[in-house]
């Protein structure tokens, strides 16, 4: 067995880890309009990514975007994961299939249907005008809300699958021992439920909130050219300004960002639930 | 099968390397031809009209090998090195062909190795590549909306035009030449670009992801005027909607696809046949047609009635600017970042 | 005065019906045992007097006030689960207090009393312990402290034994007890153990089927058993099937048994340790079939006709007659006629 998981240990790390390093060698070379790339060992890419506001505010309108989207998303699939985790006999199955279907089409397609509900004659404004509430239609697309709004649905599945596990591994009994106590249900939730589903929202939200740093369709799709994030820019670095250095020092900082902050925010929550 | 150097085994680690190497003689009876060049419509009319019209019937074996522009840029340059390229043809608009010539990835062309050189309108033409079609990029607008025709580049910071200009984020280098001609700068050397999109800016200039939505806002009254190739133009004409185009008076960024063959392709002579192939007149007839792009051949003929609709007269075509190519090139990446900065930011 | 009072209770579940039709009372400070095999709707029974089971019919009574259509958390009942059902996140203290603590009892009061239970239940050193960290039985009585700190109306203990270990079973069962006595606990419990039931009741309540099918004493279920099915499930008993023919009880295989008192008799019920084993002509005839020595007691089965029936004494001393038995030998079965239990059903 080991013979065998020994090679394949090393092709993982391979493939997972030489583009990764080639990238970090590249974000310390210097850029070059001729020649695009020239060897050297210069801070000055991420020297720029972090002193520049006009990469400051995108950083920190990925933050906030994602922020939000977790925080949302974390909101609105505890209630379904609950019900999911404390359902019995054969729906249980199909309805958590179900719940995995859109994980079946690439965040691109679903972000492009998000589109298609929010564009100008997309179905909520046609459906509004339809009832006369409005004439002219609403600004939906190319809006921050449209993005955190697609954004929430792309990742929701992640995070009620995640939770379900970690409630249906919570035993009923426990529920019922706080209500036998005398705990109304929003006091035996916040008492009981939350703190032992903690594992579950603080694995679902790390899942949530990488996936949400590193949007690259959903933000492009529905937050239009005006809004930047990140993963685009990323992107815009490499395949339009050719700046692979600076492309590769901006990957790096989101990638540090993120680390950072995923670490920090599960080690506060974990002390918080400690203490109380 | 045959043993594979070490240096043959690094230049196939590109996919259209590994197919290259199904190709080589001791494997294959055909000759192969790997191309360069986008998708979509354009691929399509190169596959009919060029790969299946000329090339098949003369025993090549066309594959297309599909990508945006500047990844295709990024391939000839850094592949130069190589002993053996991934491409025998490459397509890229005259700007990003510059840069690769500028690093010498590209074959002298002449007369001597593609027949059909001296055929070439001669403003464009160019000693390491062949021009495939060209047009400019012009004022297009809804001809029901804009009530005056507009005749100078001023009439996009014309503020009864509020929050009906529209610009696409792909052409930020036209826009932005656009830009400093309006404000007294010129295409050598983008003066005072900057000042025109702020302008856009202030005017609430609504900023496009693609090509695609472009067209759709001008469709849906979104945006009333923009920056786009006349080719454009004329194709959404014909879908219907009301539109015309202008060469302003300060004149107009031209826009000019053209082809060129790798100094290390695999199969050098199959990518000196495709360059000939292209200033073949059917083949720009065909585009013409179908795209709305102009020959670059003299002896391509359009008919008459397409002549009026996409052509340039000569005083227009003499309008034409004539970009610094080597400065676009050194600054294209601090004007994008200027363009963001000031749009985005 | 009656704590708690189930009134015409029924439970459906679909078409199946859990618990039909029941009633039941509960004076204060009694300790009455649901008694009854598996699956017979003890726990339903439970659950609805807690509130986490909606009867479809009838009423639950605490103190004489209807709570039938109370929540859980507004019912002073203290439900002691069959898993414990400890809170993992909160030490053995906070499990404790957590009851005063939604009761809104200040922090200091709560404290005093969470650690006055927990000395009663002798686990006063593993207060800031996590259950995790506690073994079986300690967890159990972690789980009464959390019931029984905060005085409840009526105490629910479900099957509390059936986690432990049989020595520790036993050393639980009169600790229960005792706290219950000196606490004066309303308390009902559920077991499926007949032995537990009988050794800790005021009173017994015995279900099958969702039914009770006879309430009172142990003694009255012991000794006057309502039917068979009552006779053989508390305590032990020989059920014997036949009819009373022409002055005596015959069984199915013959034999003759003395005793007609009730003329419609179906069953013929003994219990084991009321029959004596005599020299089989001064008693009804049989075999002994095998002889199970249980240390101080021995079990003797014997063969009436077809008939197997047990028989239990004191084990003989070396020198008794008794001691000389071995399987085959002819013996005579004898008893007191007045123990003999005929039924109907
Ligand atoms: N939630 C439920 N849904 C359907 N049937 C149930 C449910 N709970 C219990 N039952 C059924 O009711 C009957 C009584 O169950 P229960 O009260 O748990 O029995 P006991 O505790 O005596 O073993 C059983 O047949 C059981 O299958
Ligand atoms: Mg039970």
């Amino acid at each position: 067995m080991a013979k065998l998981v020994l090679p394949a240990g090393l092709l993982v790390l391979a493939l997972l880890g030489v583009p990764m390093l080639l990238m970090l060698r590249y974000s310390f070379n210097s850029f070059d309009p001729l020649y695009l790339m020239k060897e050297a060992f210069t801070f000055g890419n991420y020297a720029r990514a972090v002193v520049d506001p006009y990469y400051q505010k995108i950083l920190l309108t990925t933050v906030a975007v994602a922020l939000a989207s977790t925080l949302l998303t974390t909101l609105l699939a505890y209630g379904p994961a609950y019900w999911l985790a404390r359902m019995e006999g054969r729906w249980k199955s199909k309805l958590t299939i179900l719940t995995m279907f859109p994980l079946l089409v690439g965040g691109v397609v679903r972000s492009a249907g998000y589109m298609a509900l929010l564009s100008s004659d997309g179905l909520i404004n046609a459906t509004l005008r339809g009832l006369g509430l409005i004439t002219v239609p609403l600004q939906l697309l190319y809006t921050p809300g449209a993005v955190v709004f697609a954004t929430v649905g792309i990742v929701l599945p992640y995070m009620i699958l995640t939770l379900a596990s970690v409630i249906e591994s919570i035993p009923r009994q426990v529920e019922d021992a706080a209500a036998n106590l005398g705990a109304r249900p929003g006091t035996a939730f916040i008492r009981v439920l939350m703190p032992l589903s903690l594992p579950g929202v603080l694995a679902g939200s790390t899942l949530v909130f990488i996936l949400c740093m590193n949007a690259y369709a959903t933000p492009l799709l529905l937050g239009g050219p005006q809004f930047q994030m990140m993963a685009p820019a990323v992107y815009d670095q490499f395949a339009r300004a050719s700046n692979w250095p600076f492309g590769a020092a901006l990957a790096f900082l989101l990638l540090v960002v993120t680390v950072a902050l995923t670490t920090l925010g599960s080690s506060v929550i974990a002390r918080r639930y400690k203490a109380g | 099968m045959t043993k594979l150097s070490r240096r043959q085994f690094l230049a196939t680690t590109s996919a259209a390397g590994a197919s290259a190497l199904l190709a080589s003689p001791a494997l294959a009876q055909s000759k192969e031809l790997v191309v360069g060049t986008w998708g979509g419509t354009f691929g399509d009319l190169l596959k009919a009209n060029v790969d299946e019209a000329l090339l098949v019937p003369q025993g090549y074996d066309v594959l297309q090998e599909i990508s945006g522009p500047v990844p295709r840029r990024t391939k000839l340059i850094t592949e130069r090195m190589q002993r053996r390229g991934s491409m025998d043809a490459a397509l890229l608009a005259d700007f990003d062909m510059h840069a690769a010539a500028r690093v010498g990835a590209l074959e002298t062309l002449d007369a001597g190795n593609v027949p059909n050189y001296d055929t070439i309108l001669p403003f464009l033409k160019k000693k390491t590549s062949v021009p495939l079609i060209y047009s400019a990029h012009v004022i297009v607008y809804r001809k029901d909306l804009v009530k005056t025709p507009p005749t100078s580049v001023q009439a996009l910071w014309d503020p009864a035009y509020k929050g009906k200009i529209g610009l696409s984020d792909f052409l930020y280098t036209s826009n932005m030449a656009y830009a400093a001609v309006a404000n007294g700068g010129t295409v050598d050397n983008y003066a005072n670009a900057e000042k025109g999109v702020e302008g856009w800016k202030a005017l609430e200039a609504k900023l496009l992801p693609s090509t695609e939505a472009v067209g759709q806002a001008l469709a849906s009254g979104d945006i009333w005027l923009t920056i786009i190739s006349a080719a454009r133009g004329y194709s959404w004409q014909k879908s219907g909607i009301d539109l015309a185009w202008c060469v302003p008076e300060e004149g107009a960024f031209p826009a000019v696809y053209e082809a060129g063959v790798p100094k290390n392709a695999r199969h050098p002579e199959a990518g000196l046949a495709y360059m000939n192939a292209l200033l073949t007149p059917d083949a720009q007839v065909a585009f013409a047609e179908k795209m709305g792009y102009l020959p670059t051949v003299k002896s391509a003929k359009i008919s008459p009635e397409l002549e009026a609709r996409i052509g340039f007269s000569e005083a227009e075509q003499n309008r034409l600017w004539t970009p610094d190519l080597d400065f676009i090139m050194e600054n294209q990446a601090g004007l994008l970042d200027t363009w963001n900065r000031i749009l985005k930011g | 005065m009656k704590s708690l009072e189930l009134v015409n209770i029924r439970k459906e579940y679909g078409d199946a019906v859990a618990v039909d039709d029941m009633n039941m009372t509960i004076r204060k400070g009694e300790l009455v045992s649901l008694l009854g095999p598996s699956g017979c709707g003890k726990t339903t029974t439970l659950r609805m007097v807690a509130g986490f089971v909606a009867p479809s019919a009838g009423s639950v009574l605490i103190d004489g006030r209807d709570v039938t259509h109370r929540p859980p958390y507004e019912r002073n009942t203290a439900l002691v689960f069959q898993s414990y059902a400890l809170f993992p996140h909160m030490s053995v203290a906070q499990n404790v207090a957590f009851g005063l603590e939604m009761r809104r009892m200040p922090r200091a009061e709560r404290e005093a009393k969470s650690l006055e239970a927990l000395r009663r239940v002798r686990l006063d050193h593993l207060a800031e312990r996590y259950p995790r960290q506690l073994s079986g039985g300690q967890q159990q009585r972690v789980a009464l402290a959390r019931g029984l700190v905060l005085n409840p109306d009526v105490f629910l203990l479900d099957e509390p034994l059936s986690n432990l270990d049989a020595k520790l079973r036993a050393e639980v069962r009169s600790e229960i007890r005792g706290l219950q006595q000196a606490l004066e606990l309303t308390t009902l419990m559920v077991t499926h153990d007949q032995e537990e039931a009988l050794t800790m009741s005021d009173g017994l309540v015995l279900m099958a089927g969702g039914r009770v099918r006879q309430s009172g004493s142990a003694q009255d279920l012991y000794e006057r058993p309502a039917d068979a099915f009552v006779a053989d499930f508390v305590g032990r008993s020989n059920v014997l099937e036949g009819r009373v023919e022409g002055g005596s009880f015959r069984m199915k295989d013959g034999t003759a048994l003395p005793g007609t008192a009730v003329p419609t008799a179906r069953y013929y019920t003994l219990r084991p340790e009321k029959i004596a084993l005599t020299s089989p002509d001064q008693g009804v005839p049989g075999t002994l079939r095998e002889v199970l020595y249980l240390g101080a007691q021995t079990e003797y089965t014997v063969l009436l006709g077809t008939t197997p029936v047990t028989v239990i004494r004191a084990t003989p001393g070396p020198d008794d007659t008794l001691a000389r038995l071995r399987p085959g030998d002819p013996v005579g079965l004898r008893w007191n006629s007045a123990d003999a239990r005929l039924l109907d059903s």
